[in-house]
């Protein structure tokens, strides 16, 4: 790995957790979300520090290069992640759904007793 | 005990000042009610009304519109006027246009749902509202015009008749199906509910479907419930009982139907996937 690639890659690091604690900060995302995502951009800062970690993994589990076995990690926590996400998308669609539909039911009803106490 | 059980019935009676003298039921299937009758004079007067049970079956028609500023109106008013002892709402999905502006200016029974949330939560609100008012079962009607409010009786007679829970007006029951691409979707559905559940469902996709109250019910308070071919099948493969009534409908008057070449291939997906595969590990919870 070249000196140029490695601090390409801090700074990105870096600049990856910079975003996303200004984003908190300005309060665009709920605490509990960005645990997340807090816990996943130091898990690359210290990726991007010390590669000997990946190189030593890699070695471990017999993959050839260090780079395949850190894409298979984050590719692999980033699908969980999805999937995850979809899930809570699910969620919301429904509550949306609910909601929705009790507004409309009360307002239906209120009218209705309304028209009642006019007649 | 039978008007107990019907409220929309007891409302009528409200309305109208009737008092019922007696109930006669069962005379070759008939059911007698001796009530106070007001003649054209307004003189009150005695009078009796008679009809199948059928007829006292409270069925509210639940009619979803989305964008159907064009034909809302020539549905709903050929339903008041043809077919004036049915209760009906008009389930505005969030329309963009001004059908919820058209249904309010012309007073007809309204849910208005504050944003688009689908058809099936549309039919959803439907028979929550239904569920509310304790009807004894529900009909998705299209709001496009394609369905024909003359059929509704002839469903609701084969309900009481043979007692299923899910009724289908069928527009292949006793009439061929036509070779065109349109239908190709149909064929493939009818195959796969054949190939899954065992029962002959000739019409699929037809939207003109009665609910009995219990499964209504079900219908109203489940996530994955939409009123389509798959949770039909579903519903079959679990003991439901189903019917089916020959109908006729007519062709789109207006508008835009739910389903262009993109999205009926997606509908295909889905539905054909939700039958072959996901309904298989579903849990069903009453």
């Amino acid at each position: 790995m070249s000196v140029l690639f490695r601090i390409i890659l801090v700074i990105f690091s870096l600049l990856t957790v910079g975003y996303i604690i200004r984003k908190i900060r300005r309060s665009q995302l709920q605490i509990e979300d960005s645990v997340f995502w807090i816990v996943f951009s130091i898990f690359l800062v210290i990726l991007a520090f010390f590669p000997s970690i990946a190189i030593f993994l890699s070695g471990l589990l017999g993959i050839a290069s260090p780079v395949n076995f850190v894409f298979l990690v984050i590719i692999f926590i980033l699908m969980v992640k999805c999937f995850s996400l979809s899930i809570y998308l699910s969620q919301l669609n429904d509550k949306i759904k609910k909601l929705s539909q009790h507004i409309a039911i009360n307002e239906k009803v209120k009218e209705d007793r309304e028209k009642q106490e006019v007649v | 005990m039978l008007l107990q059980n019907s409220p929309a019935i007891l409302r009528h009676i409200q309305r109208n000042n009737i008092i019922i003298c007696s109930i006669i039921t069962n005379i070759n299937g008939l059911v007698y009610i001796v009530h106070n009758r007001y003649n054209r004079k307004g003189n009150e007067t005695l009078g009796c009304t008679y009809g199948r049970k059928a007829l006292i079956m409270n069925v509210l028609i639940i009619i979803p519109a989305y964008n159907e500023a064009g034909i809302i109106e020539w549905v709903v008013d050929n339903l008041i006027i043809n077919y004036p002892h049915f209760d009906y709402i008009v389930v505005n999905d969030g329309s963009k246009d001004d059908t919820s502006e058209i249904c309010r200016r012309n007073g007809y029974n309204l849910l208005d749902l504050p944003v688009n949330i689908g058809l099936s939560g549309a039919v959803q609100a439907g028979m929550k509202y239904a569920e509310k008012l304790e009807y004894d079962a529900v009909l998705q009607f299209d709001g496009d015009g394609q369905h024909d409010p003359a059929y509704i009786q002839p469903m609701v007679n084969q309900m009481v008749k043979t007692g299923a829970d899910i009724v289908i007006g069928s527009r292949f029951k006793t009439v061929k199906k036509s070779f065109n691409p349109r239908m190709l979707g149909s064929r493939v559905i009818h195959c796969l509910v054949r190939l899954t559940t065992g029962y002959n469902m000739t019409d699929p996709t037809s939207g003109m479907r009665l609910y009995s109250m219990p499964i209504a019910r079900e219908f109203a308070n489940n996530i994955n419930y939409g009123p389509e071919p798959d949770t039909i099948a579903y519903l079959l493969r679990n003991g439901v009982s189903l019917s089916e009534v020959q109908v006729g409908m007519n062709e789109r008057k207006t508008g835009e139907s739910y389903l262009n070449w993109a999205g009926a291939l997606r509908y295909m997906m889905r539905i054909c996937s939700s039958i072959v595969f996901i309904q298989w590990f579903r849990k069903r919870s009453i």
